[in-house]
């Protein structure tokens, strides 16, 4: 190669070899003979490699030069030992691509600010109360309403007509739009094929006061504010991706929603995501006209009842604006807006305004803590991973005493040889950082998915640069410092004696009791013991979820749901269709039992409402599902004590109830059959509607596997539009399954199955992030442990291949082999023992955050602790017994004999 | 012979200027002549000379050129840039003031 330098090497080889001449000349001059002048031009001259090394750090490429060098003898040595160096690599790129991937999704979920312009100009309407909704005033809603933190209740729903008075008169300082806090699963019917897609009702200047832009068509306006307007809406980008083919001629093309009409009129920009990273909104519609404002059948429509509040409120401050300066016009407002005075003025709602920059806030509050946990998790990793490093960095430094020794007195300077070594850990991770981008890429993205626990919108993680640049800079800064450590000892060690070292006598290289590669093992096997620890718990955790009887037989369950009130289903025919479709399914072959059910079980939402028994004061909150006849029978053999409910009682819309075992006991033993059990609010404007107890049944777990709420089932209503429908299979489901698949298509070919799937699976489902946890912290706790082990071997390997000659004269004298197992056994255990002591308690500190602020687990229970310590232990064993094995085994001889053979 | 005399710290850099100045010379010259014009008191070790030209080379006060030389190889003549001209009339000057305070002192 050409290079500068080169050219330099060459010259100053020349300019020496001149000057050497002329000596040379000199003395021949005097009289010497021609290898005698030669002779003693050479030794004037003195060390010419020396002089060399001086003015090649005069020269202005020298630092170039000298990088050059460095990484040719860097690569070098790597490629020397292979496997080391990958190691070294891949922990490094598992360590780095960890910590970037849980910062950049707790960018994308914590930090990021919303894809609009000036976003922090947005706020979030909310109001508080100190304990229960007011229901004077709030007859019923539907949003978010729970303690917020701390002490507070918080809602985040207000009734159509105090969006539009606050809207009103707060015009001059802030543009308020509404929308629905949560959205609804529609049928949609476009080109001939069903599918199923999340809406969610806007006022007609949501997009405009979010600034969102349309990247097709156009978006509404206050005009769609009504119900005359036409029927339209909006798509995300996504759904035109997906379900529309990215075709630009959709504009103003029909489609149907809930078998009704309406018009596409925009797509949104393609990186609006939503209101919240990982949205699942596809399809934004006028409030007038959403399903669910629409399908309400009782009382007054949604949007006209002034007790039932519904909207959610989105704020964009005017230029120059404050919050603090909106705040006193909405709460002189909002008190005005109500439909009558609360009973208690303290209880009354009052204003809240929540920063809107980054979106609406569930996601940070419910993953806050466990990313903020991840997040130290996988610090501790990267930590143990450069500790590993540095051990390496430093075990070689150590085994390269003699080349350093010799580079010494060849006239390397000292800063020189730092830099070296320095220069090569630099290497190593440049190369750990580039494999840490693709680890880190990967990783988010399963993270966004899991996370949020719904496979069609996963929270998309693109790398974000910055990111990837200040994690990687920051770890190339941690690694440089833990290879400083190593390289300033590399190169401060006595020359002479390193030479020296091998040559003669037994007591030069004495291993200090403490070493630095020892007390870096140490560093190591506490850290590892949080790493393993976690992995234990999180685990056990898991399987204890997993394991729990859920009160039936979870095995051959089949569960789909339909939406026939959705796809074309008038209610009139609902009914006879439900029975029909359960009379049909059961003579299905491989099915044994079939029913139906409103609520899909073990989806962890759900109906929940309060009730008492008769006039009692006492209110239980329960979870409620509408179900047929034969779907109690699905999971337990007979009731406890009354009756089923039966197919009757769908038919007459009886006002009957069966309730869990547990909810019995609760209200009074089985006496309670016969009497009344009511719900402790009702729809608007009505009386709370009340059920006669006609059975008890066995208590299961109908909504998680993660708690036992008390249950109520009530017959299924008979105008129900979406149904779950559970099969109970005499063989393995997915036989049967295509058996069934043939039925429905016979009944309805044009009625989509929607999530098809087995009870195991749905379950599975709901675990997601429990199953998340385990296997992150479980593929943590294994590679701490293999690098603790691997740092715990390769300093006890180097120990005692020091000490060979030492332990070859033991031998010599009459140890037996059993006695040097034992010496060496010993000597690593008490290491490992002792990180295991020093770790412990940085556990407890630990868990004592995790346990309360994260899935409010058992507390460390001493079995989990055990375990972790024992998995260590037996690791630390393995890595100590190698080397202990080898030095016993050592022939005396050898032993003494071996440093002559070198 | 009279004994000779290690040089003062970071006089070697202006001894070399100034020898230089008088004509291009390559680097066993430079040594020579340092040991000539001073009556063999001055003796530069080869260890601190090329990393000295080195240095000025790169401080850009020196150029070079490859010649042949009276009797041998080509050989390697540094001569003086303006940068290094100006230098050394500097450097002269200082020198001059420090020897005669020296000397103010040490008469007195």
């Amino acid at each position: 190669m050409r290079f500068p330098w080169n050219r330099a090497e060459a010259e100053m080889e020349r300019e020496i070899a001149h000057h050497l001449h002329h000596l040379t000349a000199e003395y021949k001059r005097q009289g010497y003979s021609d290898d005698e002048a030669l002779l003693r031009a050479k030794r004037e001259f003195g060390g010419r490699e020396q002089v060399k090394e001086q003015c090649r750090d005069e020269r202005r490429w020298a630092w170039l030069t000298g990088l050059h060098q460095d990484v040719i003898f860097g690569l070098r040595i790597m490629r020397k030992a292979p496997v080391v160096t990958l190691a070294a690599a891949l922990s490094l790129a598992l360590g780095i691509g960890a910590n970037t991937a849980i910062v950049s999704l707790m960018d994308v979920v914590l930090w990021r600010d919303l894809p609009v312009a000036s976003p922090k100009q947005l706020i979030f309407l909310k109001w508080q109360v100190p304990r229960e909704i007011p229901r004077e005033i709030i007859e019923g809603g539907a949003g978010s309403f729970g303690p917020e933190d701390g002490a507070e209740n918080v809602g985040d729903f207000f009734s159509y007509y105090s969006f539009r008075a606050l809207r009103q008169n707060v015009s001059n300082r802030a543009m308020l739009a509404a929308f629905t806090g949560f959205t609804n699963p529609v049928s949609i019917s476009y080109a001939g094929r069903p599918t199923v897609a999340q809406e969610r009702g806007v006022s007609g200047n949501f997009f405009s006061t979010l600034k969102v832009k349309p990247e097709l068509g156009r978006f509404f306006s206050d005009a769609d504010d009504t119900y005359d307007a036409p029927a339209a809406l909006v798509v995300s980008h996504r759904f035109w991706l997906h379900a529309l083919g990215a075709d630009p001629a959709v504009i103003g093309r029909g489609i149907r929603i809930n078998n009704r009409p309406y018009v596409i009129t925009g797509v949104l920009q393609r990186d609006f995501y939503g209101l919240v990273p990982g949205d699942a909104t596809e399809i934004y519609m006028p409030l007038h006209h959403t399903a669910f404002m629409l399908d309400a059948r009782e009382g007054k429509r949604p949007l006209d009842n002034d007790r039932f509040w519904c909207v959610s409120i989105l704020a964009r401050l005017a230029p120059g604006v404050s919050a603090a300066q909106l705040r006193p016009a909405l709460e002189a407002v909002f008190p005005t807006t109500w439909s009558r005075r609360p009973n208690h003025l303290s209880q009354a709602p009052r204003i809240r305004l929540d920063e809107g920059e980054r979106g609406l806030g569930f996601l940070r509050r419910e993953f806050r803590n466990p990313l903020l946990v991840l997040g130290g998790l996988v610090a501790l990793l990267l930590a143990i991973a450069c500790t590993n490093i540095a051990n390496l960095l430093l075990a070689r430094a150590a085994a390269r005493q003699k080349e350093i020794a010799m580079r010494i007195s060849l006239g390397c300077s000292r800063s020189r040889l730092i830099r070296q070594l320095l220069t090569e850990s630099a290497i190593l991770a440049a190369l750990g950082g580039a494999a840490s981008i693709a680890v880190a890429y990967v990783t988010a993205n399963l993270l966004g998915r899991f996370l949020v626990g719904r496979e069609r919108f996963p929270i998309t993680v693109a790398l974000d640069w910055h990111i990837v640049v200040t994690v990687g800079v920051t770890s190339a800064l941690a690694l440089l410092l833990f290879g400083l450590f190593p390289a300033w000892r590399g190169a401060t060690l006595p020359t002479a004696a390193s030479l020296k070292e091998g040559s003669g006598s037994i007591g030069t290289v004495a291993a200090r009791k403490w070493s630095t590669g020892k007390a870096l093992v140490l560093a190591q096997m506490a850290m590892s013991v949080v790493l393993v620890l976690a992995a234990v718990v999180f685990t056990r955790n898991l399987i204890g979820i997993e394991s729990a009887d859920p009160g039936f037989d979870r095995r051959h369950l089949i569960l789909f749901n339909i939406r026939p009130g959705t796809s074309g289903y008038d209610t009139s025919r609902l009914e006879q269709f439900y029975f029909n479709l359960s009379q049909q399914l059961s003579v299905t072959p491989g099915i044994t039992q079939v029913g139906l059910a409103s609520m899909r079980p073990m989806n962890v939402g759900g109906w929940w409402e309060d009730v008492r028994l008769g006039q009692q004061d006492a209110i239980h909150g329960v979870s409620i599902n509408g179900v047929s006849p034969g779907y109690l029978s699905l999971y337990v053999p007979r009731m406890v004590a009354g009756r089923n409910l039966s197919w009757a009682d769908v038919t007459s819309d009886a006002k009957v109830a069966v309730i869990s075992e547990d909810l019995a006991r609760k209200l009074g033993g089985l006496t309670v059959l016969g009497h009344m059990l009511a719900f402790a609010d009702g729809p608007p404007g009505r009386k709370p509607p009340e059920f006669e107890i006609v059975g008890i049944a066995p208590a299961i777990a109908a909504t998680s596997m993660k708690e036992r709420p008390f249950t109520v089932w009530l017959p299924l209503g008979k105008d129900a539009n979406e149904v779950t429908v559970v099969l109970r299979t005499s063989e393995r489901p997915q036989i049967a399954l295509r058996a069934v698949e043939a039925t429905m298509r016979r009944i309805d070919r044009n009625l989509p199955l929607v999530d098809v799937t087995t009870m195991e699976e749905q379950i599975s489902k709901t675990l997601q992030r429990e199953r998340m946890f385990a296997s992150l912290c479980d593929s943590f706790g294994i590679l701490a442990l293999v690098l603790a082990v691997v740092g715990l071997y390769g300093v006890m390997a180097y120990n005692t291949s020091r000490r060979q000659r030492e332990i070859g004269v033991r031998l010599a004298f009459g140890a037996m082999p059993k006695d040097v197992l034992l010496m060496v056994l010993r000597e690593g255990l008490r290491l490992a023992i002792l990180g295991l002591l020093i770790g412990t308690p940085l556990v407890w500190l630990g868990a004592k955050y995790v346990q309360k602020e994260l899935f409010q687990m058992k507390p460390l229970e001493p079995a989990s602790v055990l375990a972790a310590l024992g998995i260590l232990f037996a690791a630390a064993l393995i890595a100590v017994a190698i080397p202990a094995i080898r030095a016993s085994a050592l022939r005396p001889m050898d032993a003494l004999r071996q440093d002559e053979q070198r | 012979m009279p004994a000779k005399t290690d040089l003062l710290q970071g006089t070697l850099d202006l001894l070399i200027l100034k020898v230089v100045a008088q004509g291009p010379l390559h680097g066993y010259g430079i040594a020579q002549k340092i040991l000539l014009t001073s009556k063999e008191m001055l003796q530069v070790q080869q260890g601190s000379l090329y990393p000295a030209l080195h240095r000025l080379q790169r401080k850009g006060l020196l150029k070079y050129e490859w010649k042949e030389s009276g009797n041998g190889p080509m050989a390697k003549f540094y001569s003086l840039t303006a940068p290094g001209r100006k230098q050394l009339q500097e450097e002269m000057a200082q020198w001059q003031r420090y020897t005669g305070a020296i000397a103010l002192v040490l008469d007195s």
